[in-house]
């Protein structure tokens, strides 16, 4: 369905995408990876408002490079971008209706009915005709991920979508967005390693522009077995640890005294194959 | 509220049956909206009638045009046209740089002043140039990164609003021309380079960003000026030769950006 071959993006004499080849298909894959992993360029080139300096994208047999193509992988794809940007004196109604619009809704009822169909997904129906400005910033996250929603695309693009969600609004968020992948390709970086845990049915993770492992959740996870820790006394203070709910002690890697293994999670996985880097 | 009196069993049980006439429900209605007590004896679904006043709320709330919306459809624009243009703080600083500038032009032009013909043409070609890189991009428009991946995004929405600035700036610049002190022909010779510009301009923002491509036209028009005071006069790119030249720019690049446009 998409498959990018040896993509490259270069900023200054860095690489943010070096070589990177990945392919997508329906259902909802998470990207996970540190800052400055090249999550972001990558999204931003599927989403063709950014160029990569080389290699390929080919998204339902269309080539975002050539512009026509390109226009027309955009009416199939809904994007939500990290710092998405908002027109402060709109109202929540006027923000979607004005990408309806540029999303080439120009019949006005359909326009306005396609524009309450994406404000209830996203729960924002109360809030239709509130000033963007006097929204809550998970009313505003909820509102950028209205817009992807518009004319149902093939293709979601979710950068970062749950961040500044509360509890409630991420469980909403991840029944919609299981929903849709049910269909339709979906794609989101995120640092939250349990939206992947809950949500993904694939998960790529990225360090230095480049994907270092491409697999299931659990697969995941497996990668930290072994490795994971609950002991009654505190390990040396060298080791990253944390005291649990229940008053032991997690750790990961080497075996602390009296530790007991204990089953690992999808961000024990990832912490163990970053190291450091994560 | 509370009152002495609240309604029967019977007729209650008829208020929800749908069975009462009309002025008698609406007594109902009444009552109930003032006695909490026989409000809560009739039972209704709380998540039904919220979402119900949600959906209605959403009915009522439509996005109210704005002056310049209303005025942009009363002069024959389609709905949808006039609210992209309108809806945007991008395109309200790209008109007002548009319309400052000609009346500023005006203004100066009205008083006569010697040494402005010459200001005049050379500047009037490069002015929409600035209403254009103020219209479109990532650093002038907030949600740029939120349009930038929908459809009407790149040429056709940065032609849309170029056209919608030069729509105000060009009439404007031209009923300040008669003001000049100099003959008719000359006054409006601004116009040609001008549209080449805006049209060249927006032809190269299809391989480059709008602001650097308004330089490269705009450094390039200064160099034109330049070189013609150098060999043979200020009044040399505005020369009938010259026109012709400014003409067949701007024919080859609405051309292209037709082409572009229709894509």
């Amino acid at each position: 369905m998409i498959k990018m071959s040896d993509l490259t993006k270069k900023y200054g004499g860095r690489f943010a995408l070096a070589g990177l080849d990945l392919a997508l298909g329906t259902g909802v894959t998470g990207l996970l990876g540190p800052n400055g992993a090249g999550k972001t360029t990558l999204l931003r080139c599927l989403a063709t408002t950014l160029a990569p300096d080389g290699g390929s994208i080919d998204a339902f047999g269309l080539d975002p490079a050539d512009p026509v193509q390109r226009t027309a992988l955009r009416r199939r794809l809904g994007y939500l971008p990290q710092d998405p940007g908002f027109y402060p004196h709109f109202t929540a109604f006027d923000l979607v209706d004005y990408v309806a619009i540029l999303k080439e809704l120009t019949d006005r009822e359909r326009r306005h009915a396609e524009v309450r169909r994406v404000l209830a997904e996203v729960d924002l129906t109360g809030q239709a005709g509130t000033k963007v400005r006097k929204l809550s910033g998970g009313m505003r996250q909820r509102l950028a991920l209205a817009q992807a929603l518009l004319g149902e695309p093939d293709l979601l693009i979710l950068d970062e979508p749950t961040v500044g969600l509360d509890p409630a609004q991420r469980m909403l968020f991840r029944t919609l967005v299981s929903r849709l992948g049910e269909s339709r390709a979906v794609v989101l970086s995120t640092h939250q390693t349990e939206d992947v845990a809950a949500l993904c049915e694939r998960v790529v993770v990225m360090r230095d522009g480049r994907a270092v492992f491409d697999g299931t959740p659990g697969e995941l996870a497996e990668v930290a077995a072994g490795q994971v820790w609950l002991s009654d006394a505190a390990p040396p203070a060298s080791r990253v640890f944390w005291r649990t709910a229940d008053g032991r002690y997690r750790t990961l890697g080497d075996r602390p005294p009296s530790g007991d293994a204990t089953a690992p999670g999808v961000e024990d996985g990832y912490l163990t194959l970053l190291g450091e880097a994560a | 509220m509370t009152t002495g009196w609240h309604i029967s069993d019977d007729l209650r049980d008829g208020y929800l049956a749908g069975t009462l006439g009309t002025a008698l429900a609406l007594s109902v209605d009444a009552h109930l909206g003032g006695c909490a007590r026989c409000r809560a004896s009739v039972p209704y679904d709380g998540d039904w009638l919220e979402a119900s006043w949600g959906r209605l709320e959403t009915e009522l709330i439509r996005p109210r045009p704005s002056w310049s919306e209303r005025l942009l459809r009363l002069g024959g624009v389609p709905g949808h046209v006039a609210r992209l243009l309108s809806a945007t703080p991008t395109m309200s600083r790209a008109w007002t740089v548009a319309v400052v500038a000609a009346l500023a032009f005006a203004v100066l032009a009205a008083r006569q002043q010697a040494d402005l013909l010459p200001a005049f043409l050379i500047l009037a070609p490069v002015l929409p140039l600035t209403g254009i890189a103020l219209a479109y991009g990532p650093r002038v428009d907030p949600a740029h990164e939120l349009m930038a991946a929908t459809p009407l995004a790149g040429p056709r929405l940065l032609l849309t609003r170029a056209t919608a600035v030069l729509a105000v700036a060009t009439p404007l610049a031209l009923i300040a021309s008669p003001l000049l002190p100099a003959p008719p022909g000359l006054s409006a010779a601004w116009l040609l380079p001008s549209l080449a510009a805006a049209s060249g301009c927006l032809a190269l923002s299809n391989r480059l960003p709008v602001p650097i491509a308004a330089l490269a036209v705009g450094g390039l028009w200064l160099a034109v000026v330049g070189t013609g005071r150098l060999t043979g006069g200020w009044l040399a790119p505005f020369e009938p030769a010259a026109q012709v030249a400014y003409g067949l720019i701007v024919l080859s690049s609405s051309f292209h950006l037709y082409r572009l446009s229709i894509k």
